[in-house]
């Protein structure tokens, strides 16, 4: 398991802004962490993907300095998160999982409210173009969509500038659509070298966004890596089906490289392969070999919804 | 500093903006005070008396008349069922039914001997219900037979009462009430904006949100006090203004002392309305909790009525209510003109209640919504 990141995107030494290490929490007998340790690298997009009650949400609470650790050390951007909360809540920003804000006062007022419990000015009208809701600066909270809300939660987590944003579950509840423009909008973030975390038990959004995934299960970390290496990695096959306009012995495409297994259905085949860069260029080769011409070719390639089920023998949203 | 005063002002907008705690707030009390004041229970009921009389001669018909004029009685008269009906019925304090010929009718001239005179029985029906008025009723009739019976002797009068009307400044109803409406209202506001307010805020985790900067949570709690504060102030004013202006209230005391008084009360109440809040599990049991707190010191703490209308032993229990000092000091300051020497009292058991309300408040109240 890959926990600490060889290379920077620009090939520079990784400067970790969170060190987190050994950090648990207990309810009573039951464990909500167990034992975590990993390092967030200034600039990057670090994901913690996981079903509901894994931990995650616990986790990034206590990293946020507003849960109590079990036992542990989180240092943040310098600071020990357990001796300087104050101090490292004034360098983060933060949206929590169903946070609401207060119903009396219009966008434009609640940004200036929250800039002011950091001490600061903020320029709201600003703040509500990033999150394109500056049409809305006079609205209330209640007037707002899910995705809306979603998105005010993030300019409010904004508002200090902060070093690094948590987002809990930032897309949680909202609709196809809303959560495309989520993507786009922490994308827009991510660019401006922004460090992100954020949990989500959305496989496809982790592989979107994160260049880093820590995969969470009962409470403890089981792997962590790039997306893409989390594929490579794991050994989860991919499918790749096809038909042929004439016939060619099964056997055949089983001596592919890297195909575990080769079937022969009604209409075409479907290969099972570990490694479909290697298989696909040999496969294309072979139309030569026995004077065949594919159609109708499907390739369904691993996504992390299957690293998951390969590691923890679950679905991720039972 | 900026902190707290930026959040003040935000308090201040919500608060205004919140169209429940304005009906709570103000119109609410200002309905009650201008109910109570205009039905106005200066006037003392009249006592109603049926007369039964069939086919009275003339002085005697003239005596009924002299009943008739008595500021006292509210006089019927009718036939001896139907009144007595109207007494079953608890219409009528009194009944009473005078003889035909009451009073001998005087047809000699003048210097004749008195006529011969027999005894004259007047049948009166009390209402046990109201045996008050039915004795005082019955006093003043035996006291005009007195009369009467001296005047038809001839007697001389030996005693004159000589009366003389003097203007005296009264403590009207209204004067009695307005400051029990400015207790009511600040005491109102204090604990339902509070704890309404605040068991919201945790139940939405607003406060959980604000948690996460690093705000003080007693910044919060400080800019929401002060707002509140500001609030009673306002009440003060456009209570008495109403008061005076529209119901003619009599306002003696120092303005300082009334705005002392309101402000003290506030904190007090305020400190009750952080306890329900941190009591409270949810928003929906808020008014359960409050009103049960809130609603029996409406009436016990001699807003409406002096406690002294109460049972002794009942008086004993409620003049340690915090409503009952806050009342009492405001009405002695705004009616009575007393100054700080005269209520220090009242404002020694206010602040008693203040210390142990907010440390209740401290002990029950959080920014965090409590884990089962």
């Amino acid at each position: 398991m890959n926990t600490q990141p060889s290379k920077n995107f620009n090939g520079s030494e990784p400067e970790p802004i969170i060190l987190v290490r050994g950090l648990t929490k207990h309810y009573g007998n039951l464990i909500a962490v167990d034992n975590i340790t990993f390092s967030v690298i200034k600039g990057e997009t670090f994901g913690i993907l996981g079903p509901n009650g894994a931990g995650k949400t616990t986790a990034l609470e206590m990293i946020e300095g507003l849960k109590q650790m079990t036992s542990g050390e989180i240092n943040l951007d310098g600071l020990d998160v357990h001796t300087h909360a104050r101090e490292v809540k004034s360098r983060i920003g933060v949206q929590l999982q169903a946070s609401s804000f207060f119903d009396g006062l219009n966008l434009k007022e609640l940004l200036i409210t929250f800039a002011s419990l950091y001490g600061r000015t903020a320029d709201p009208m600003e703040l509500l173009k990033k999150v394109e809701l500056d049409d809305k600066a006079k609205s209330k909270v209640k007037e707002l969509s899910g995705g809306q809300k979603q998105r005010l939660s993030i300019a409010v987590g904004l508002v200090n500038d902060p070093k690094v944003l948590f987002l809990d579950e930032p897309t949680t509840g909202l609709d196809p659509q809303a959560r495309r423009n989520m993507w786009d909008l922490i994308t827009q973030i991510k660019r401006q070298g922004k460090t992100i975390v954020l949990t989500t038990h959305y496989m496809e959004e982790a592989e979107v966004l994160c260049d880093r995934v820590a995969i969470m299960d009962h409470a403890k970390i089981i792997s962590l890596d790039t997306p893409f290496n989390l594929l490579r990695n794991s050994g989860v096959e991919s499918t790749i089906t096809f038909r042929a306009d004439k016939m060619c012995p099964v056997e055949h495409f089983a001596s592919l490289p890297a195909v575990e297994k080769a079937v022969k259905e009604d209409h075409g085949f479907r290969l099972i392969s570990t490694n479909p860069e290697e298989t696909l260029p040999a496969l294309f080769l072979h139309q030569g070999d026995c004077q065949f011409k594919l159609f109708d070719l499907q390739l369904r390639q691993a996504t992390l919804e299957d690293v998951f089920l390969k590691l923890t023998g679950r679905k991720l949203r039972e | 500093m900026n902190t707290t005063f930026t959040l003040t002002r935000s308090s201040i907008k919500m608060f205004l903006r919140n169209k429940q705690s304005l009906f709570f707030t103000l119109f609410m009390p200002v309905m009650i005070m201008v109910i109570f004041g205009f039905i106005g229970f200066d006037n003392v009921p009249k006592i109603d008396m049926g007369i039964v009389a069939n086919n009275p001669n003339q002085p005697t018909q003239q005596f009924i008349d002299q009943l008739k004029q008595i500021s006292a009685f509210h006089v019927t008269t009718g036939t001896l069922d139907n009144e007595r009906n109207a007494l079953q019925k608890g219409e009528r304090a009194i009944v009473i039914e005078i003889p035909d010929n009451l009073i001998p009718s005087l047809a000699a001239g003048q210097g004749q001997p008195a006529p011969q005179l027999t005894k004259q029985t007047i049948t009166v029906l009390q209402n046990v219900g109201q045996q008050q008025q039915a004795q005082t009723a019955t006093t003043i009739l035996s006291q005009m037979l007195d009369k009467t019976t001296l005047a038809i002797s001839q007697a001389p009068d030996l005693f004159e009462i000589k009366t003389e009307d003097i203007n005296a400044r009264n403590v009207k109803y209204i004067d009695f009430l307005l400051p029990g409406i400015l207790a009511m209202a600040i005491m109102q506001m204090s604990v339902f904006s509070v704890a309404f307010v605040f068991a919201d805020y945790k139940e939405k985790g607003i406060l959980r949100r604000l948690l996460a900067t690093p705000m003080k949570p007693y910044q919060f709690v400080t800019a929401n006090v002060i707002t509140r504060l500001l609030i009673a102030l306002a009440q003060t004013a456009i209570l008495i203004a109403l008061g005076v202006l529209l119901l003619k209230a009599h306002v003696i005391g120092s303005y300082f002392l009334i705005l002392l008084i309101a402000i003290l009360g506030g904190i007090m109440f305020l400190g009750l309305g952080f306890t329900i809040s941190g009591i409270a599990k949810t928003v929906d049991s808020v008014p359960a909790i409050a009103n049960l707190i809130v609603f029996p010191m409406l009436f016990l703490s001699g807003i409406f009525f002096p406690t002294s209308a109460m049972p002794n032993w009942l008086q004993h229990v409620v003049q340690y209510l915090p409503l009952t000092y806050f009342a009492n000091a405001m009405r002695e300051v705004m009616a009575n003109g007393a100054g700080l020497l005269d209520i220090w009292k009242d404002l020694v058991w206010m602040g008693g209640w203040s210390v142990m309300l907010i440390t209740l408040a401290i002990f029950t109240f959080g920014f965090e919504q409590k884990r089962a």
